[in-house]
Protein backbone atom coordinates (compact mmCIF):
# COMPACT_ATOMS: atom_id res chain seq x y z
CA UNK A 1 0.00 0.00 0.00
CA UNK A 2 1.10 3.29 -0.72
CA UNK A 3 -0.09 6.36 1.54
CA UNK A 4 0.20 10.11 0.63
CA UNK A 5 -0.62 12.13 3.84
CA UNK A 6 -0.44 15.87 3.16
CA UNK A 7 2.07 15.54 0.79
CA UNK A 8 4.01 18.81 -0.73
CA UNK A 9 6.88 19.96 -3.03
CA UNK A 10 7.85 23.47 -3.18
CA UNK A 11 10.30 24.57 -6.07
CA UNK A 12 10.58 27.72 -4.88
CA UNK A 13 7.75 29.82 -4.66
CA UNK A 14 5.68 27.29 -6.90
CA UNK A 15 3.69 24.55 -4.86
CA UNK A 16 3.89 21.93 -7.36
CA UNK A 17 2.18 19.50 -4.86
CA UNK A 18 0.30 20.71 -2.06
CA UNK A 19 -1.24 18.93 1.10
CA UNK A 20 -1.77 15.83 -1.21
CA UNK A 21 -3.09 13.01 0.86
CA UNK A 22 -4.11 10.07 -1.31
CA UNK A 23 -4.20 5.69 -0.52
CA UNK A 24 -2.89 3.58 -3.27
CA UNK A 25 -3.90 0.25 -2.30
CA UNK A 26 -1.93 -3.35 -3.47
CA UNK A 27 -2.22 -4.93 -6.89
CA UNK A 28 -4.45 -1.89 -8.04
CA UNK A 29 -3.86 0.28 -11.62
CA UNK A 30 -4.57 3.59 -9.98
CA UNK A 31 -4.64 6.01 -12.79
CA UNK A 32 -3.42 9.59 -11.85
CA UNK A 33 -5.56 11.92 -14.40
CA UNK A 34 -4.70 15.85 -14.78
CA UNK A 35 -3.63 18.89 -17.09
CA UNK A 36 0.42 19.10 -18.11
CA UNK A 37 1.37 20.70 -15.00
CA UNK A 38 -1.35 19.38 -12.98
CA UNK A 39 1.78 18.10 -10.65
CA UNK A 40 1.38 13.81 -11.37
CA UNK A 41 5.07 13.39 -12.26
CA UNK A 42 6.33 15.28 -9.29
CA UNK A 43 4.21 13.24 -7.16
CA UNK A 44 5.73 9.81 -8.77
CA UNK A 45 9.44 11.38 -8.54
CA UNK A 46 8.35 12.13 -5.00
CA UNK A 47 7.37 8.40 -4.04
CA UNK A 48 10.13 7.20 -6.10
CA UNK A 49 12.63 9.08 -4.13
CA UNK A 50 14.10 11.83 -6.75
CA UNK A 51 12.26 14.55 -5.19
CA UNK A 52 12.10 14.46 -1.50
CA UNK A 53 8.93 15.51 -0.20
CA UNK A 54 9.14 19.28 1.68
CA UNK A 55 6.31 18.60 3.63
CA UNK A 56 3.83 15.78 4.61
CA UNK A 57 5.03 12.38 4.38
CA UNK A 58 4.69 9.34 1.82
CA UNK A 59 5.01 5.69 2.57
CA UNK A 60 5.49 2.91 0.47
CA UNK A 61 4.14 -0.73 1.72
CA UNK A 62 4.77 1.24 5.17
CA UNK A 63 8.73 2.05 4.54
CA UNK A 64 8.81 5.96 4.93
CA UNK A 65 10.23 7.08 1.36
CA UNK A 66 12.67 9.92 3.34
CA UNK A 67 13.45 7.27 5.89
CA UNK A 68 14.23 4.30 4.19
CA UNK A 69 14.72 5.76 0.20
CA UNK A 70 17.24 2.62 -1.35
CA UNK A 71 14.30 0.07 0.31
CA UNK A 72 11.54 2.48 -1.60
CA UNK A 73 13.41 2.11 -4.97
CA UNK A 74 14.16 -1.86 -4.50
CA UNK A 75 10.46 -1.80 -4.76
CA UNK A 76 9.55 0.69 -7.32
CA UNK A 77 10.65 1.14 -11.18
CA UNK A 78 9.51 4.23 -13.50
CA UNK A 79 9.37 4.48 -16.82
CA UNK A 80 9.33 8.24 -17.65
CA UNK A 81 6.52 10.18 -20.08
CA UNK A 82 9.88 11.18 -21.96
CA UNK A 83 12.45 8.33 -22.56
CA UNK A 84 15.12 8.47 -20.42
CA UNK A 85 17.38 5.93 -22.47
CA UNK A 86 21.33 6.37 -23.13
CA UNK A 87 21.24 7.55 -26.55
CA UNK A 88 23.90 5.46 -27.49
CA UNK A 89 22.89 2.31 -26.61
CA UNK A 90 20.20 -0.07 -28.52
CA UNK A 91 17.39 -1.41 -27.21
CA UNK A 92 18.45 -4.37 -25.87
CA UNK A 93 21.23 -3.19 -23.87
CA UNK A 94 19.04 -0.36 -22.11
CA UNK A 95 16.75 -3.09 -20.73
CA UNK A 96 19.75 -4.95 -20.03
CA UNK A 97 21.79 -2.64 -18.14
CA UNK A 98 18.40 -1.84 -16.28
CA UNK A 99 18.08 -5.24 -15.20
CA UNK A 100 21.15 -5.21 -13.82
CA UNK A 101 21.14 -2.75 -11.82
CA UNK A 102 17.10 -3.12 -10.76
CA UNK A 103 17.37 -6.87 -10.29
CA UNK A 104 19.30 -10.37 -9.31
CA UNK A 105 18.48 -11.64 -12.65
CA UNK A 106 21.54 -13.71 -13.72
CA UNK A 107 23.17 -13.25 -17.37
CA UNK A 108 20.34 -16.10 -19.28
CA UNK A 109 18.09 -15.06 -17.27
CA UNK A 110 17.96 -11.02 -18.24
CA UNK A 111 18.12 -11.83 -21.81
CA UNK A 112 15.58 -14.15 -22.26
CA UNK A 113 13.53 -11.51 -20.08
CA UNK A 114 14.55 -9.06 -22.32
CA UNK A 115 13.93 -10.91 -25.48
CA UNK A 116 10.59 -11.68 -24.64
CA UNK A 117 9.18 -8.04 -23.92
CA UNK A 118 11.30 -6.46 -27.13
CA UNK A 119 9.56 -9.27 -29.19
CA UNK A 120 6.72 -8.75 -27.41
CA UNK A 121 6.97 -5.24 -28.37
CA UNK A 122 7.72 -5.74 -31.54
CA UNK A 123 11.26 -4.05 -31.24
CA UNK A 124 13.48 -7.23 -31.63
CA UNK A 125 15.03 -6.58 -35.34
CA UNK A 126 15.79 -3.59 -33.89
CA UNK A 127 16.85 -3.96 -30.47
CA UNK A 128 20.56 -3.07 -31.58
CA UNK A 129 19.33 0.12 -33.27
CA UNK A 130 20.67 2.87 -30.90
CA UNK A 131 18.06 4.73 -29.52
CA UNK A 132 18.81 8.02 -30.19
CA UNK A 133 18.18 6.94 -34.31
CA UNK A 134 14.82 5.70 -33.33
CA UNK A 135 11.65 7.32 -33.73
CA UNK A 136 9.37 8.63 -31.05
CA UNK A 137 7.10 5.31 -30.45
CA UNK A 138 10.08 3.36 -30.37
CA UNK A 139 11.70 4.86 -27.77
CA UNK A 140 8.53 5.29 -26.11
CA UNK A 141 7.82 1.28 -25.99
CA UNK A 142 11.91 1.21 -24.46
CA UNK A 143 11.01 3.15 -21.92
CA UNK A 144 7.84 0.92 -21.41
CA UNK A 145 9.71 -2.15 -21.67
CA UNK A 146 12.71 -0.63 -18.64
CA UNK A 147 9.62 -1.45 -16.22
CA UNK A 148 7.63 -4.66 -17.91
CA UNK A 149 10.96 -6.35 -18.07
CA UNK A 150 11.90 -5.64 -14.56
CA UNK A 151 8.39 -6.56 -12.86
CA UNK A 152 8.79 -4.64 -10.00
CA UNK A 153 6.52 -4.61 -6.95
CA UNK A 154 5.00 -0.92 -8.06
CA UNK A 155 5.21 -0.22 -11.62
CA UNK A 156 4.59 3.25 -12.51
CA UNK A 157 3.99 4.46 -15.91
CA UNK A 158 3.72 8.17 -17.15
CA UNK A 159 1.83 8.79 -20.44
CA UNK A 160 2.92 5.21 -21.32
CA UNK A 161 1.13 5.47 -24.73
CA UNK A 162 2.50 8.86 -25.67
CA UNK A 163 3.35 8.61 -29.50
CA UNK A 164 2.63 5.31 -29.33
CA UNK A 165 -0.38 4.47 -32.49
CA UNK A 166 -3.86 2.45 -31.88
CA UNK A 167 -2.64 -1.36 -31.86
CA UNK A 168 0.37 -0.69 -29.69
CA UNK A 169 -1.44 1.12 -27.33
CA UNK A 170 -4.03 -1.49 -26.44
CA UNK A 171 -0.72 -3.77 -26.52
CA UNK A 172 0.50 -1.78 -24.01
CA UNK A 173 -2.94 -1.43 -21.60
CA UNK A 174 -2.39 -5.29 -21.99
CA UNK A 175 0.69 -5.57 -21.13
CA UNK A 176 -0.16 -3.02 -18.05
CA UNK A 177 -2.92 -5.10 -16.94
CA UNK A 178 -0.32 -8.71 -16.72
CA UNK A 179 1.89 -6.71 -14.76
CA UNK A 180 -0.98 -6.03 -12.40
CA UNK A 181 -2.41 -9.36 -12.63
CA UNK A 182 0.81 -10.75 -11.55
CA UNK A 183 0.80 -8.80 -8.31
CA UNK A 184 2.18 -5.12 -9.37
CA UNK A 185 0.48 -2.16 -7.94
CA UNK A 186 0.23 0.03 -11.11
CA UNK A 187 -0.12 3.95 -11.15
CA UNK A 188 -0.56 5.44 -14.53
CA UNK A 189 -0.02 9.29 -14.81
CA UNK A 190 -2.43 10.19 -17.87
CA UNK A 191 -4.02 13.14 -19.27
CA UNK A 192 -5.86 11.30 -21.94
CA UNK A 193 -9.24 10.33 -20.54
CA UNK A 194 -9.54 6.96 -22.63
CA UNK A 195 -6.94 5.57 -21.26
CA UNK A 196 -7.70 6.56 -18.03
CA UNK A 197 -10.89 5.14 -17.61
CA UNK A 198 -10.17 1.82 -19.55
CA UNK A 199 -6.87 1.14 -18.01
CA UNK A 200 -7.78 1.72 -14.53
CA UNK A 201 -9.27 0.03 -11.44
CA UNK A 202 -9.59 3.60 -9.74
CA UNK A 203 -9.10 7.07 -10.99
CA UNK A 204 -7.46 10.07 -9.11
CA UNK A 205 -8.14 13.60 -10.54
CA UNK A 206 -4.79 15.70 -9.75
CA UNK A 207 -5.48 19.55 -10.82
CA UNK A 208 -3.06 22.41 -9.50
CA UNK A 209 -1.35 19.88 -7.04
CA UNK A 210 -4.00 18.77 -5.55
CA UNK A 211 -5.96 15.43 -5.14
CA UNK A 212 -9.61 16.63 -6.51
CA UNK A 213 -11.18 13.03 -6.62
CA UNK A 214 -10.34 9.52 -6.18
CA UNK A 215 -12.79 6.50 -7.10
CA UNK A 216 -13.86 4.06 -9.70
CA UNK A 217 -14.31 5.59 -13.01
CA UNK A 218 -18.17 4.27 -12.78
CA UNK A 219 -18.36 5.90 -9.22
CA UNK A 220 -16.82 9.16 -10.74
CA UNK A 221 -19.40 9.22 -13.25
CA UNK A 222 -22.06 8.51 -11.57
CA UNK A 223 -21.36 10.78 -8.57
CA UNK A 224 -21.18 13.52 -11.39
CA UNK A 225 -24.70 15.16 -11.25
CA UNK A 226 -26.81 12.38 -12.89
CA UNK A 227 -26.11 10.40 -15.71
CA UNK A 228 -26.63 12.12 -18.65
CA UNK A 229 -24.99 15.50 -20.32
CA UNK A 230 -26.46 17.71 -22.34
CA UNK A 231 -24.28 20.08 -24.70
CA UNK A 232 -26.07 22.82 -26.44
CA UNK A 233 -23.45 25.33 -28.37
CA UNK A 234 -25.07 28.61 -28.86
CA UNK A 235 -24.50 31.20 -30.72
CA UNK A 236 -21.95 33.67 -30.91
CA UNK A 237 -22.26 35.55 -28.09
CA UNK A 238 -25.31 34.68 -26.77
CA UNK A 239 -25.69 33.84 -22.97
CA UNK A 240 -27.43 31.07 -21.70
CA UNK A 241 -30.33 31.70 -18.70
CA UNK A 242 -29.04 29.09 -16.19
CA UNK A 243 -31.95 30.11 -13.88
CA UNK A 244 -34.64 29.19 -16.39
CA UNK A 245 -32.83 25.38 -16.42
CA UNK A 246 -32.15 24.67 -12.86
CA UNK A 247 -36.19 25.07 -12.13
CA UNK A 248 -36.33 21.64 -13.66
CA UNK A 249 -35.39 19.10 -11.13
CA UNK A 250 -33.88 16.92 -13.31
CA UNK A 251 -31.14 19.57 -14.03
CA UNK A 252 -28.35 18.91 -11.48
CA UNK A 253 -26.15 21.89 -12.53
CA UNK A 254 -25.54 23.84 -15.51
CA UNK A 255 -21.77 25.35 -17.00
CA UNK A 256 -21.00 27.40 -19.60
CA UNK A 257 -17.60 28.07 -21.43
CA UNK A 258 -18.00 30.73 -24.07
CA UNK A 259 -20.84 29.35 -26.12
CA UNK A 260 -20.88 26.17 -25.05
CA UNK A 261 -23.15 25.23 -22.32
CA UNK A 262 -23.32 22.19 -20.18
CA UNK A 263 -26.19 20.46 -19.16
CA UNK A 264 -26.11 17.68 -16.41
CA UNK A 265 -29.08 15.46 -15.96
CA UNK A 266 -31.06 12.76 -13.96
CA UNK A 267 -32.92 11.09 -16.55
CA UNK A 268 -33.88 13.78 -17.76
CA UNK A 269 -33.61 12.67 -21.63
CA UNK A 270 -37.38 13.56 -22.27
CA UNK A 271 -36.18 16.99 -20.92
CA UNK A 272 -34.49 17.44 -24.24
CA UNK A 273 -37.75 19.09 -26.12
CA UNK A 274 -37.81 21.11 -23.23
CA UNK A 275 -35.03 22.73 -22.23
CA UNK A 276 -34.64 23.50 -26.01
CA UNK A 277 -38.14 25.20 -26.15
CA UNK A 278 -37.49 27.34 -23.32
CA UNK A 279 -34.00 28.38 -24.76
CA UNK A 280 -35.67 29.31 -28.10
CA UNK A 281 -38.48 31.36 -26.38
CA UNK A 282 -36.00 33.18 -24.65
CA UNK A 283 -34.37 34.38 -27.74
CA UNK A 284 -31.38 32.32 -27.15
CA UNK A 285 -29.87 30.60 -30.70
CA UNK A 286 -29.48 27.01 -30.57
CA UNK A 287 -26.43 25.77 -33.20
CA UNK A 288 -26.40 22.56 -31.98
CA UNK A 289 -27.54 20.01 -29.11
CA UNK A 290 -26.07 16.76 -28.29
CA UNK A 291 -26.91 14.42 -25.71
CA UNK A 292 -24.81 11.86 -24.05
CA UNK A 293 -23.36 9.39 -21.16
CA UNK A 294 -21.15 11.39 -18.32
CA UNK A 295 -17.62 11.10 -19.05
CA UNK A 296 -14.46 11.24 -17.43
CA UNK A 297 -14.53 14.28 -18.93
CA UNK A 298 -17.24 15.82 -17.73
CA UNK A 299 -16.06 14.33 -14.25
CA UNK A 300 -13.03 16.66 -14.88
CA UNK A 301 -14.91 19.36 -15.99
CA UNK A 302 -17.55 19.05 -13.08
CA UNK A 303 -14.83 19.18 -10.30
CA UNK A 304 -12.35 21.30 -11.73
CA UNK A 305 -14.30 23.95 -13.77
CA UNK A 306 -12.54 23.34 -16.89
CA UNK A 307 -11.58 20.91 -19.47
CA UNK A 308 -8.36 18.87 -19.33
CA UNK A 309 -6.25 20.21 -22.47
CA UNK B 1 4.47 -11.67 -22.13
CA UNK B 2 2.84 -14.63 -20.15
CA UNK B 3 1.89 -14.32 -16.04
CA UNK B 4 3.05 -17.86 -16.38
CA UNK B 5 6.83 -17.12 -17.16
CA UNK B 6 7.67 -13.99 -15.74
CA UNK B 7 7.12 -12.89 -11.61
CA UNK B 8 7.10 -9.92 -10.01
CA UNK B 9 10.26 -9.13 -8.43
CA UNK B 10 10.20 -9.63 -4.95
CA UNK B 11 12.19 -6.92 -3.33
CA UNK B 12 13.70 -9.05 -0.58
CA UNK B 13 15.09 -10.68 -3.18
CA UNK B 14 17.06 -7.02 -4.36
CA UNK B 15 18.37 -6.56 -0.84
CA UNK B 16 20.85 -9.68 -1.13
CA UNK B 17 22.57 -7.01 -4.17
CA UNK B 18 25.39 -5.70 -2.65
CA UNK B 19 26.20 -2.49 -3.16
CA UNK B 20 29.80 -2.91 -4.48
CA UNK B 21 28.37 -4.55 -7.45
CA UNK B 22 25.75 -1.80 -8.47
CA UNK B 23 28.70 0.70 -7.48
CA UNK B 24 30.88 -1.08 -10.18
CA UNK B 25 28.15 -1.44 -12.63
CA UNK B 26 27.47 2.67 -12.30
CA UNK B 27 31.27 2.89 -13.07
CA UNK B 28 30.74 0.21 -16.52
CA UNK B 29 28.38 2.49 -17.51
CA UNK B 30 30.54 5.38 -17.71
CA UNK B 31 33.55 3.36 -18.70
CA UNK B 32 31.67 1.87 -21.51
CA UNK B 33 30.95 5.11 -23.50
CA UNK B 34 34.44 4.90 -23.86
CA UNK B 35 34.67 1.72 -25.86
CA UNK B 36 31.67 2.90 -28.05
CA UNK B 37 33.70 5.48 -29.46
CA UNK B 38 36.96 3.80 -29.81
CA UNK B 39 37.82 6.46 -32.35
CA UNK B 40 38.93 9.27 -29.76
CA UNK B 41 41.40 6.91 -27.98
CA UNK B 42 43.02 6.55 -31.31
CA UNK B 43 42.66 10.33 -31.95
CA UNK B 44 44.03 11.27 -28.72
CA UNK B 45 46.83 8.84 -28.67
CA UNK B 46 47.72 10.36 -32.36
CA UNK B 47 47.32 13.40 -31.02
CA UNK B 48 50.34 12.75 -28.13
CA UNK B 49 52.31 11.15 -30.02
CA UNK B 50 52.38 14.58 -32.49
CA UNK B 51 52.77 16.31 -29.76
CA UNK B 52 55.42 14.29 -28.26
CA UNK B 53 57.75 13.80 -31.49
CA UNK B 54 57.18 17.40 -32.97
CA UNK B 55 56.55 19.54 -30.40
CA UNK B 56 58.29 17.99 -27.52
CA UNK B 57 61.65 16.66 -29.36
CA UNK B 58 61.73 20.12 -31.00
CA UNK B 59 61.48 22.09 -27.86
CA UNK B 60 63.65 19.59 -25.89
CA UNK B 61 66.54 20.87 -28.10
CA UNK B 62 66.03 24.03 -27.64
CA UNK B 63 66.40 23.65 -24.18
CA UNK B 64 69.78 23.60 -22.88
CA UNK B 65 69.58 24.70 -18.90
CA UNK B 66 67.55 21.73 -18.16
CA UNK B 67 69.09 18.25 -18.46
CA UNK B 68 66.32 15.82 -20.50
CA UNK B 69 63.85 17.97 -20.84
CA UNK B 70 62.36 15.95 -23.23
CA UNK B 71 61.94 13.43 -20.16
CA UNK B 72 60.86 15.29 -18.45
CA UNK B 73 57.91 16.73 -21.04
CA UNK B 74 56.80 13.39 -21.96
CA UNK B 75 55.79 12.36 -17.97
CA UNK B 76 54.21 15.40 -17.45
CA UNK B 77 52.08 15.30 -20.88
CA UNK B 78 50.44 12.01 -19.58
CA UNK B 79 49.95 13.36 -16.48
CA UNK B 80 48.20 16.30 -17.62
CA UNK B 81 46.30 14.29 -20.35
CA UNK B 82 44.61 11.89 -17.42
CA UNK B 83 44.15 15.38 -15.45
CA UNK B 84 41.96 16.75 -18.85
CA UNK B 85 40.50 13.55 -19.72
CA UNK B 86 39.04 13.06 -16.32
CA UNK B 87 37.10 16.21 -16.02
CA UNK B 88 35.09 14.93 -19.11
CA UNK B 89 32.62 13.24 -16.09
CA UNK B 90 31.18 17.11 -14.86
CA UNK B 91 30.18 17.60 -18.67
CA UNK B 92 28.33 14.25 -18.70
CA UNK B 93 26.44 14.66 -15.61
CA UNK B 94 25.70 18.36 -16.99
CA UNK B 95 24.16 17.00 -19.39
CA UNK B 96 22.24 14.03 -18.09
CA UNK B 97 21.13 16.41 -15.41
CA UNK B 98 19.71 18.54 -18.90
CA UNK B 99 18.20 15.59 -20.77
CA UNK B 100 16.71 14.51 -17.75
CA UNK B 101 18.33 10.94 -17.58
CA UNK B 102 19.71 12.10 -14.23
CA UNK B 103 16.20 11.22 -12.95
CA UNK B 104 16.33 8.01 -14.41
CA UNK B 105 19.59 6.99 -12.36
CA UNK B 106 18.50 8.65 -9.13
CA UNK B 107 15.48 6.16 -9.46
CA UNK B 108 17.69 2.73 -9.35
CA UNK B 109 18.29 1.16 -5.93
CA UNK B 110 21.64 2.27 -5.56
CA UNK B 111 22.64 4.66 -2.35
CA UNK B 112 23.45 8.35 -3.15
CA UNK B 113 26.69 8.27 -2.17
CA UNK B 114 27.64 4.97 -3.76
CA UNK B 115 25.92 6.31 -6.53
CA UNK B 116 28.43 9.51 -6.44
CA UNK B 117 31.49 7.38 -5.68
CA UNK B 118 30.45 4.90 -8.73
CA UNK B 119 30.45 7.74 -11.44
CA UNK B 120 34.20 9.32 -9.66
CA UNK B 121 35.03 5.69 -10.56
CA UNK B 122 33.93 5.49 -13.47
CA UNK B 123 35.15 8.61 -14.99
CA UNK B 124 38.62 8.44 -13.20
CA UNK B 125 39.06 4.63 -14.69
CA UNK B 126 37.81 6.11 -18.27
CA UNK B 127 40.30 8.52 -18.07
CA UNK B 128 43.21 5.99 -17.03
CA UNK B 129 41.92 4.00 -20.19
CA UNK B 130 42.30 6.99 -22.66
CA UNK B 131 46.04 7.61 -21.66
CA UNK B 132 47.35 4.33 -20.91
CA UNK B 133 48.34 3.82 -24.46
CA UNK B 134 50.15 7.07 -24.05
CA UNK B 135 52.03 6.07 -20.93
CA UNK B 136 53.14 2.78 -22.57
CA UNK B 137 54.18 4.78 -25.38
CA UNK B 138 56.41 7.28 -23.16
CA UNK B 139 57.79 3.76 -21.04
CA UNK B 140 59.17 2.33 -23.64
CA UNK B 141 60.74 5.26 -25.22
CA UNK B 142 62.32 6.65 -21.57
CA UNK B 143 63.17 2.78 -20.85
CA UNK B 144 61.07 2.99 -17.90
CA UNK B 145 60.95 -0.87 -16.95
CA UNK B 146 61.22 -1.05 -13.02
CA UNK B 147 57.76 -3.07 -12.32
CA UNK B 148 57.31 -0.78 -8.99
CA UNK B 149 58.51 2.19 -10.38
CA UNK B 150 56.06 1.85 -13.08
CA UNK B 151 53.10 0.68 -10.97
CA UNK B 152 53.91 4.05 -8.35
CA UNK B 153 53.47 5.66 -11.28
CA UNK B 154 49.80 4.45 -12.52
CA UNK B 155 48.82 4.95 -9.07
CA UNK B 156 49.77 8.39 -9.40
CA UNK B 157 47.81 8.91 -12.20
CA UNK B 158 44.62 7.06 -10.86
CA UNK B 159 44.78 9.13 -7.99
CA UNK B 160 44.76 12.55 -10.08
CA UNK B 161 42.10 11.22 -12.27
CA UNK B 162 40.39 10.29 -9.10
CA UNK B 163 40.90 13.76 -7.32
CA UNK B 164 39.78 15.58 -10.89
CA UNK B 165 36.79 13.51 -11.59
CA UNK B 166 35.80 14.79 -8.05
CA UNK B 167 36.28 18.35 -9.05
CA UNK B 168 34.38 18.07 -11.92
CA UNK B 169 31.22 16.76 -10.44
CA UNK B 170 31.76 19.59 -7.50
CA UNK B 171 31.63 22.22 -10.40
CA UNK B 172 28.83 19.78 -12.21
CA UNK B 173 26.66 20.00 -9.35
CA UNK B 174 27.43 23.67 -8.23
CA UNK B 175 26.97 25.54 -11.60
CA UNK B 176 23.35 25.96 -12.56
CA UNK B 177 23.57 27.79 -16.05
CA UNK B 178 25.26 25.97 -19.10
CA UNK B 179 27.27 28.54 -20.46
CA UNK B 180 28.61 29.62 -17.34
CA UNK B 181 29.57 25.56 -16.40
CA UNK B 182 31.28 25.66 -19.94
CA UNK B 183 33.31 28.62 -19.02
CA UNK B 184 34.34 27.78 -15.51
CA UNK B 185 34.97 24.21 -16.12
CA UNK B 186 37.68 24.83 -19.34
CA UNK B 187 39.03 27.59 -16.80
CA UNK B 188 39.44 25.42 -14.39
CA UNK B 189 41.09 22.86 -16.45
CA UNK B 190 43.37 25.03 -17.79
CA UNK B 191 44.48 26.54 -14.33
CA UNK B 192 44.69 23.14 -13.00
CA UNK B 193 46.96 21.56 -15.52
CA UNK B 194 48.91 24.36 -17.22
CA UNK B 195 49.55 26.15 -13.68
CA UNK B 196 51.42 23.16 -12.62
CA UNK B 197 55.07 21.73 -13.28
CA UNK B 198 53.49 19.02 -15.08
CA UNK B 199 55.11 20.05 -18.75
CA UNK B 200 57.70 23.32 -17.29
CA UNK B 201 60.21 23.11 -14.39
CA UNK B 202 59.11 25.48 -11.56
CA UNK B 203 61.88 27.83 -12.14
CA UNK B 204 61.21 28.12 -15.94
CA UNK B 205 57.86 29.80 -14.45
CA UNK B 206 56.96 32.87 -14.49
CA UNK B 207 56.34 34.63 -11.00
CA UNK B 208 53.00 35.07 -10.83
CA UNK B 209 52.26 31.45 -11.85
CA UNK B 210 55.36 30.10 -9.71
CA UNK B 211 52.92 31.11 -6.26
CA UNK B 212 50.28 28.39 -6.72
CA UNK B 213 52.14 25.75 -8.81
CA UNK B 214 53.43 24.03 -6.20
CA UNK B 215 49.85 23.77 -4.54
CA UNK B 216 48.35 22.33 -8.08
CA UNK B 217 47.20 18.45 -7.83
CA UNK B 218 48.63 18.06 -11.13
CA UNK B 219 52.13 19.04 -9.59
CA UNK B 220 51.80 16.43 -7.12
CA UNK B 221 51.33 14.10 -9.82
CA UNK B 222 53.63 14.92 -12.24
CA UNK B 223 56.30 15.09 -9.35
CA UNK B 224 55.41 11.97 -7.85
CA UNK B 225 55.25 10.04 -11.19
CA UNK B 226 58.55 11.32 -12.61
CA UNK B 227 60.13 10.82 -9.07
CA UNK B 228 58.73 6.88 -8.95
CA UNK B 229 59.87 6.49 -13.13
CA UNK B 230 63.23 8.09 -12.82
CA UNK B 231 63.90 5.51 -9.66
CA UNK B 232 64.08 8.57 -7.10
CA UNK B 233 62.00 6.75 -5.22
CA UNK B 234 58.63 7.85 -3.17
CA UNK B 235 57.48 11.17 -3.13
CA UNK B 236 55.62 11.45 0.32
CA UNK B 237 54.66 14.77 0.03
CA UNK B 238 53.07 14.70 -3.74
CA UNK B 239 51.02 11.50 -2.59
CA UNK B 240 50.07 12.92 0.48
CA UNK B 241 48.84 16.12 -1.81
CA UNK B 242 47.30 13.96 -4.07
CA UNK B 243 45.03 11.67 -1.35
CA UNK B 244 44.51 14.95 0.23
CA UNK B 245 43.21 16.67 -3.13
CA UNK B 246 40.58 13.29 -3.73
CA UNK B 247 39.41 13.14 -0.72
CA UNK B 248 38.57 16.85 -0.23
CA UNK B 249 36.97 16.95 -3.78
CA UNK B 250 35.43 13.49 -3.39
CA UNK B 251 33.57 14.54 -0.57
CA UNK B 252 32.79 17.96 -1.73
CA UNK B 253 31.58 16.54 -5.01
CA UNK B 254 29.40 13.65 -3.06
CA UNK B 255 27.89 16.61 -0.72
CA UNK B 256 27.14 19.27 -3.04
CA UNK B 257 25.72 16.47 -5.55
CA UNK B 258 23.47 15.07 -2.87
CA UNK B 259 22.30 17.80 -1.73
CA UNK B 260 20.96 19.30 -5.41
CA UNK B 261 19.36 15.49 -5.84
CA UNK B 262 17.66 15.75 -2.52
CA UNK B 263 16.65 19.43 -3.38
CA UNK B 264 15.17 18.42 -6.80
CA UNK B 265 16.56 21.54 -8.35
CA UNK B 266 17.41 19.51 -11.36
CA UNK B 267 13.27 19.81 -11.83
Amino acid sequence: MIGFDKAGKRFGTLDAVKEFSMTIKDEEILGLLGPNGAGKTTLMLMMGTVYRPTSGKISVNGLDVVQHPNDVRKMIGIAFQDPRVDGILGAFDVLNWHLKMTTNLDKAERETRVEKVLKAVDLWEARNKRTWLMSGGMRKKVEDCKVLAQRPKIAVFDEPTAFLDVPSRLLMWKMIRELRDEGSTVIVATNMMDEAERLSDRVAIVNLGRLVAIDTPEQLKSKTKGGEVLELTLGDGQECPTDLLTQFSEVQDVTQESNKVTIYLSGGRLLLPKIVETLTNRGVKIDSVHLKEVTLEDVFLNYTGHRLE
Amino acid sequence: MSSSTIQVTDSSELSAQTTSRLVLQMARRDIATLFRTPWIIISRSLAFIIQLFVFAYLISGLVISYPDYFRYYAVGAVVSTVASISFIIGYDIFEEAEEGLLDYLLTLPIPRREFIIGRALGGAVRAMIYTIPMFVIVAVLENFANPLSLIGAVLDLFLIAFGVTGLSITVAVSVRSANRFDVVLALLELAVTRASTALYPLNFLPAYVKVFAPFSPVTFAADSARAALTGLGLDVLGLVGLLAFVAIFLGLGATFYFRRLEGGVYA
